[in-house]
């Protein structure tokens, strides 16, 4: 079962459209998919006074992060029938305009792979340890809330 | 004998060893990822000590992973535990 899997989330830098385009594809040969969902967080180029948000520097405490990311992804599996499931997360700087977290959950129908894909994004951002700081374009930097 | 076997407990004791791993902005406030501190017997302990040395602390929220499992009540420390310091997350 892919649940099994222990794939790597965590990415240095950005998440490229090439690499996205290039995981759709790869599901061409599941024809028992009928529904894809994919959430892709872009980094926004916030105003901070004066100042914008230039980019986002991810650090993450990693092994306890892995932990996380396979429990989020071994839940997801026993609670909506999905067909498989993919996360990609930056670590690093990630610019403005780019895209740092890349979500992906394909099932049978469209509800399932829509909820579970809400549902894993909102898990992650609350539990995953990953800290984003804000790159401002006087080069000063912040730690980012998150809403 | 006796004063042997204390002379080993005292020993034992002072070899324990725990490592503090530090993210986000709490890296701000201790100016290194990872610190190291011998004979703390609790997180409770462990958190009076970081607040006597970096008092900034008193203004930052955050919770503590003892071995990457978050605790949420004072826990005993054993020799080579390694605790997290971990601010609000931001991934996303």
């Amino acid at each position: 079962m892919e649940s099994k899997k222990k794939h790597k989330v965590f990415v240095e830098g950005p998440i490229s459209p090439p690499f996205i385009a290039d995981a759709i594809a790869k599901h061409n040969s599941k024809t028992n998919i009928g529904a894809h969902s994919l959430f892709l967080g872009q980094v926004r180029n916030d105003r901070v006074g004066e100042q914008e948000v230039v980019a986002i520097e991810y650090t993450s405490y990693q092994e306890m992060a892995d932990d996380k990311f396979y429990e989020i992804r071994e839940d997801a599996f026993k609670k909506f029938p999905l067909i498989c499931m993919h996360i990609y997360h930056s670590l690093g700087l990630v610019k403005s305009g780019e895209i740092s977290l890349f979500v992906f959950t394909s099932s049978v129908h469209r509800k399932e792979a829509i909820a579970a894909c809400e549902w894993i994004v909102e898990r992650i951002k609350n539990e995953v340890p990953v800290w984003g700081k804000e790159i401002l374009s006087n080069e000063t930097s912040q730690w980012k809330l998150n809403t | 004998m006796h004063i042997l076997a204390n002379y080993l407990t005292e020993f034992k004791n002072s070899n324990m060893e725990i490592s503090v791993l530090v993210f986000g902005q709490i890296t701000d406030i201790t100016g290194k990822g990872s610190l190291k501190f011998t004979d703390i017997k609790s997180t409770g302990e462990l958190y009076q000590l970081l607040l006597k040395t970096y008092p900034q602390l008193e203004s930052i929220k955050y919770l503590m992973a003892v071995n990457k499992k978050i605790i949420h009540e004072n826990t005993m420390l054993m020799d080579e535990d390694t605790i997290a310091l971990l601010p609000p997350f931001s991934g996303g």
